[in-house]
């Protein structure tokens, strides 16, 4: 039995008290492939750098990047915060005291201190998707794991297994959410193991022995002849079923996102954060990572997650010591997993959110919506990492060494995914071809 | 296409076949005169080919007499030594020859380069100026280029003058940047262009030797290209070289052959390369196009690839749509399949024109009927029903963007679909409908039509989709450079744009709402480029004069639905051919342009020439397709026609779209869907807007539009796993089979009625036909094991009959010949 928090406004799970919900998926240890395998067994058709994966972990609000990377020490104390910092284990790159597992890894890490380029918007577009919402084609813009999804779809072999997968949960503050469909179409949505899919996914009404009998039936039943169709619609609808059998008849699925059947040495090395609900986001749940890790490491490209909660408009520092630890645990256990599995090269991690926090510490000890300037942190996929990218200001109010355009951040991600951003293009729907990056060029300090 | 010279020498030789085999040689001229070779570093490209032989340019031997004038490439390629002139024979290794006469002159001056014609083309070529390099709009690493050299005196200003003209360096051009970028001396991102012994490097260096000029304003200017051949059968695996010609305003014609782009628009049927060069693939029958482009013109070369199978016996021919069809299966050498069988033909038909399964009475009716002209009649029936007129609204609405983007544009939607819908029952003739659409004026409540214009929201737009969904045109490129893949310039982009430039609109009394009106004025569209201000100028015509007082609307719409219109008639047969056959004639359906080539234009042109000779009827249109013998071919392929994906051999199937599926799974199942506002049973093809999309899981996974876009492709069509899941497992289907009153509980009920007589039933319900033998047995089978187990195990037998019937709903709906159209 697993727990994984469902979408709320579904109706189904939710009890009015705890925003989430207890799902069984599969009940009985039935024998065959199961999605992990499946899902690597499809990709190992495919050429290049199908191994590349992302997993995003998306800070809805918005963490204060001076309270974490960059602890303004010169600045006035209305700015300056309450934190200390303290050295990593790259010489001459300090970062906050309440982040000393991050810090001691550190070379396996960038902090980036000087990202701009987002806009006082209270939402997850910009770092889905690269782009702000204004003047979006029709459709809208496509996310990275549905340009993922796309691009993975043209190659020979289709995998219709999800390219991209999205852990988050719904989120009461709508434009935090993601997932969305985009002129790339809804084949190229996440699939949500926790979302609209949730009931889809789970045996209710219909035991294991009936669905067996249905699929036999259907087996009997379904004679149309694969060669009717030269386009392959036909032949994918037999891939599709026999892989939603998968999920429904065994417990793979449920094992790929299930933490449970993980060696309790990595669970605890992840740690617990919590499960209730932060704020109007997202629980802070560390074993996400744990399940992106499981995710990536059984074929998924793309893994998204929302974590916590960092609008933090009043205490600001009590709060980030409620969070940072947590974070720290969680992000530290990430990486070297992902080291002690060989994978760290192929994967990149990526923590952000939309904006920065204001240099001015609020009457509530809170800090305010800062666009001018953020933070990102990002490991593996094979970049040149190890320490600190940009500065801001005395005041960490503006980027005045090496601004980081969030598109360069994206031009990073696809290039770690073996992916020229500024030469591959995907066709909106008024068949103009988009490149996927346009202006910005992968950051050079990390090639 | 013009003609260059060529000379023809039949040999007769023994020929082993009787067929005249004939050897041509083909060189770039001017019309009426010999081929030219003008200045030390003009070129020529030979096509050695004949009547029924392949093109042999590279393989035929070269005689050159006398030798001293001209040297000839073992590629055909001819660069001149000296003045004179010269014949070339051409000679193959089975003793075919022809032979050409060429003239060198004036070899000693050299010819001055003109920037824009001779230069440009080359950075083009390159991909120097693509828009995933220095093409885009803010450049590449600090150097731009315009977009596919559009531009070129912006180009000129960014070589010469920009950089402090640390670019070009003519005292020493061969240590110019450019040449060491894009020879790869130097690092560059892009790599090495070209090599330093290419005609294309020693044409910069000459130019920078000359003193870097643009040309003078008197230089002649580039009229159109050609491609020689312009269409040609090629053998797969075979080779075509191509030769383009540049037609000049002062008359001249230039060899630009190694200058210009090529593009294969079907890399997986055959490629192309920088020398013009064709190559075709092994195993692939049909057509592909190639793109030449050259400054802002583009010219196109279409292979058709035949397969070569004997193909006497087709179908019997029914009307024209048969005879073109079969007259291009006959070129390739692909037969067709058979016809298909009554049971198939009603289900696809009832779907493609009616949006629904045809119900039990309809299949009981039509499979006893033994009138010879039942299949025409049946077409009739649909087309006259009012689900024909919901199913065609619901395609109609999407496009033209019936969205309901807040509470206030309900009765403006449910207006629009209504208006649409009886248009369509009405069988209004399409050019009227379309002109009701774009002129109209007046409040939604007078109007329905006028609704378009609150869907679709600006000038821009309006006049995007108009070219979009109702002349095939993608004209959006244009709006900030000349369009990549057509003649279209910011000057047609704004011409067209000042048709719409006086729609203006008021606040009505209802809030929300606004009455569209012609606001009285001078129609004009600023390019933004020229900073002139273009009258309203018709796509390929010239500006008009409007009166002020007059709506230029009016205009635009007596020019779109002209006879004459060449865009108009083409842009609706081709998408309704696309809603019965799966695939465009020109494909994607909405994108037809000179280098987008149709796959069939006798086809195209017969039909659109049918369909403005009726009077624009679309009722016609579709009876007259369905009534086709091509479109009533089985999709079980022969031997041969089961990779077609382009000649129509056999049907093409087509998964059913999510509102269809919905309505047949409400069907089979006994069961209905409830929408918000809409009268219950309303079916999901008839909803008016995407307002239902958001509340119904089943609409939105399985694809239906959210009526953003003017385009049908907003339509997904592909399959995912997350659809796959919620038809085997959702709550929404359990809930539909086990319903209460529904099927499975009707037929297990039905204590009076032996099962064999309910499974007929619901086979024919599904699939419009009786069950086989072996799947009868595996239903009744199933049905008694079920029953039996009950009783074994003391359970309720009612309860498990009702079951066993939930199950083979279930198992019939999740087949693939219910969910597709076949």
């Amino acid at each position: 039995m697993i727990t994984v928090f469902g979408d709320c406004e579904s109706g189904n799970f939710c009890d009015g008290i705890v925003r989430r919900s207890f799902l069984k998926i599969g009940g009985l240890a039935m024998g065959g492939l199961g999605l992990p395998q499946l899902l690597q067994a499809e990709k190992n058709n495919k050429g290049g750098s199908s191994n590349k994966s992302i997993i995003m972990i998306y800070m809805p609000g918005g963490p204060p990047h001076q309270d974490m990377f960059e602890i303004k020490t010169d600045a006035p104390s209305e700015v300056r915060g309450e934190f200390r910092p303290i050295s990593t284990n790259v010489p001459g790159v300090q970062i906050c005291e309440h982040l000393p597992k991050i810090a001691s890894i550190a070379d396996k890490c960038v902090f980036i201190r000087s990202v701009v380029g987002a806009k006082d918007r209270h939402y997850s577009y910009q770092c889905m998707t690269g782009r702000h919402n204004d003047n979006s084609p029709a459709g809208g813009w496509p996310e990275i794991g549905s340009v993922i999804a796309e691009l993975d779809s043209r190659s020979e072999h289709k995998a219709h297994t999800p390219a991209y997968v999205n852990l988050s949960p719904k989120m009461k503050h709508t434009p935090y959410n993601f997932g969305h469909s985009s002129f790339l179409g809804v084949s190229c949505k996440p699939f949500r193991p926790n979302g609209d899919c949730l009931s889809d996914m789970t045996l209710d009404k219909i035991t294991l022995n009936r669905l067996g009998d249905r699929k036999n039936l259907l087996h009997k039943f379904d004679n149309l002849r694969r060669d009717i169709d030269s386009f392959g619609s036909v032949a994918g609808i037999d891939g599709l079923n026999q892989q939603a059998f998968e999920i429904l008849s065994s417990t793979k699925l449920a094992e790929a996102l299930d933490v449970e059947r993980e060696d309790a040495r990595i669970r605890e090395l992840y740690g617990k954060g919590t499960d209730k609900v932060q704020g109007d986001a997202a629980p802070r749940l560390n074993s996400q990572f744990l399940i992106a890790r499981r995710l990536v490491e059984a074929g998924a490209r793309v893994v998204t997650l929302s974590y916590s909660f960092w609008d933090w408009h009043g205490s600001n520092f009590k709060r980030a010591k409620e969070n940072l630890p947590d974070f720290d645990q969680a992000y530290y256990a990430l990486i070297q997993d992902l080291e002690e599995r060989g994978m760290l090269d192929d994967v990149t991690v990526i923590a952000w959110g939309e904006f920065g926090r204001t240099p001015k510490i609020n009457k509530n000890a809170g800090r305010d919506h800062w666009p001018n300037v953020s933070c990102a942190l990002l490991s593996g996929g094979g970049m040149q990492v190890g320490g600190a990218i940009g500065k801001t200001d005395r005041l960490g109010g503006e980027a005045v060494e090496r601004p980081v355009h969030f598109s360069e951040i994206f031009a990073t991600l696809y290039k770690n995914m073996g992916i020229d951003a500024s030469q591959t293009t995907v066709t909106d729907l008024g068949g103009r071809p988009r490149y996927l990056v346009e202006g910005y060029d992968p950051i050079k300090e990390l090639i | 296409m013009r003609i260059g010279l060529y000379c023809i020498i039949i040999l007769s030789l023994a020929s082993i076949n009787l067929i005249a085999q004939e050897l041509n040689i083909y060189a770039i001229s001017k019309p009426n005169e010999g081929a030219k070779l003008i200045g030390p570093d003009a070129n020529l490209q030979l096509v050695v080919t004949g009547e029924n032989v392949s093109d042999v340019t590279r393989s035929v031997s070269y005689n050159v007499d006398p030798s001293s004038i001209v040297n000839v490439s073992k590629t055909g390629h001819v660069t001149p030594l000296s003045n004179g002139s010269v014949k070339i024979t051409a000679k193959t290794t089975e003793g075919l020859s022809a032979q050409i006469e060429l003239t060198v002159e004036q070899f000693e001056i050299p010819q001055p380069i003109n920037f824009p014609n001779e230069i440009v083309p080359l950075f083009t070529k390159h991909g120097c100026n693509g828009g995933g390099c220095h093409g885009k709009s803010e450049g590449q690493n600090g150097f731009k280029l315009s977009l596919l050299g559009f531009e070129p005196t912006e180009d000129f200003e960014y070589l010469v003058k920009e950089g402090r003209g640390r670019r070009l360096f003519p005292a020493a051009p061969q240590h110019s940047l450019l040449l060491r970028k894009g020879s790869g001396d130097l690092p560059h991102g892009g790599g090495a262009r070209f090599e330093h012994d290419s005609w294309d490097y020693k044409a910069i260096v000459r130019w920078m030797e000359q003193g870097m000029p643009y040309g003078s304003p008197d230089d002649p200017k580039l009229e159109s290209i050609s491609v020689y051949p312009s269409s040609r059968i090629v053998a797969p695996g075979a080779e075509q070289q191509l030769a383009v010609s540049a037609f000049y305003t002062d008359g001249s014609v230039r060899d630009v052959t190694g200058i210009v782009s090529y593009e294969s628009n079907q890399k997986e049927m055959g490629e192309v390369n920088q020398s013009g060069l064709v190559t075709m693939l092994k195993d692939q029958t049909g057509d592909m196009a190639v793109m030449v482009r050259f400054q802002e013109q583009v010219s196109v070369f279409r292979a058709t690839i035949p397969l070569g199978v004997p193909t006497e016996n087709f179908p019997v021919v029914k009307n024209f749509i048969d005879e073109k069809v079969f007259n291009k299966l006959k070129t390739l050498g692909l037969p067709s399949s058979e016809i298909c069988d009554d049971t198939t033909f009603l289900r696809r038909t009832a779907i493609d024109i009616a949006g629904r399964l045809p119900s039990l009475q309809e299949v009981e009716d039509f499979l006893s009927d033994d009138h010879p002209e039942k299949r025409a009649h049946w077409i009739d029936s649909l087309l006259s029903t009012t689900d024909y007129a919901e199913y065609f609204s619901n395609k109609w609405a999407a496009i033209l963007r019936n969205k309901r983007k807040g509470n206030t544009y309900t009765r403006g939607t449910q207006a629009f679909h209504e208006w649409l819908m009886g248009s369509l029952h009405a069988n209004k003739p399409y050019n009227q409908l379309i002109t009701e659409l774009v002129t109209a004026r007046g409040e939604i409540a007078h109007n329905p039509a006028s609704a378009w214009f609150r869907n679709v929201t600006d000038q821009k737009e309006r006049l995007q989709d108009t070219a979009q969904v109702l002349l095939g045109v993608r004209l959006q490129c244009a709006e900030c450079h000349h369009h990549p893949y057509e003649k279209w310039s910011q000057q047609d982009y704004y011409g067209f744009s000042a048709f719409f430039s006086r729609v203006g609109k008021k606040k009505t009394d209802v809030p929300g709402e606004e009455a569209v009106f012609h606001n009285v004025g001078l129609a004009t569209a600023k390019n933004p480029k020229s900073g002139q201000n273009v009258k309203p100028k018709p796509l390929g015509g010239e500006e008009l004069n409007i009166n002020p007082e007059d709506d230029p609307r009016l205009d635009l719409a007596s020019w779109m639905t002209s006879e004459s219109n060449p865009f108009f008639a083409k842009m609706l047969v081709n998408r309704y051919w696309k809603h019965f056959f799966n695939r465009a004639i020109v494909e994607p359906e909405d994108d037809m342009r000179v280098t987008n080539p149709p796959t069939n234009p006798d086809l195209l042109d017969s039909l659109a020439k049918h369909f403005v000779k009726s009077g624009y009827d679309l009722k016609d249109l579709i009876r007259t397709i369905c009534n086709s013998t091509t479109y009533q071919l089985s999709a079980i392929p022969n031997d041969h026609n089961a990779g077609d994906r382009q000649n129509y051999s056999r049907y093409f199937p087509k998964r059913l779209t999510a509102e269809v599926l919905l309505d047949s799974i409400d069907g089979i199942t006994g069961s209905s869907t409830a929408f918000a506002g809409q009268l219950i049973g309303t079916r999901a093809v008839a909803l008016p807007d995407d307002s239902y999309n958001s509340s119904s899981y089943f609409l939105t996974v399985f694809g239906r539009p959210e009526m953003d876009s003017a385009c049908e492709c907003e339509r997904a069509q592909g399959a995912s796993l997350a659809q796959t899941l919620h038809l085997l497992n959702s709550k929404n289907i359990q809930d539909k089979l086990a319903a209460a009153g529904g099927s499975a509980d009707k037929l297990a009920s039905q204590g009076d009625r032996a099962n064999e007589e309910k499974i007929v039933e619901l086979y024919k319900r599904a699939f419009s036909r009786e069950p086989k033998d072996d799947e009868m047995k595996t239903a009744i089978d199933y049905i008694n094991k079920k029953t039996q187990q009950a009783k074994e195990n003391g359970g309720k037998i009612n309860e498990a009959n009702k079951m066993a019937y939930e199950d083979l709903v279930w198992a019939l709906l999740n087949t693939k010949e219910f969910l597709f159209n076949h």
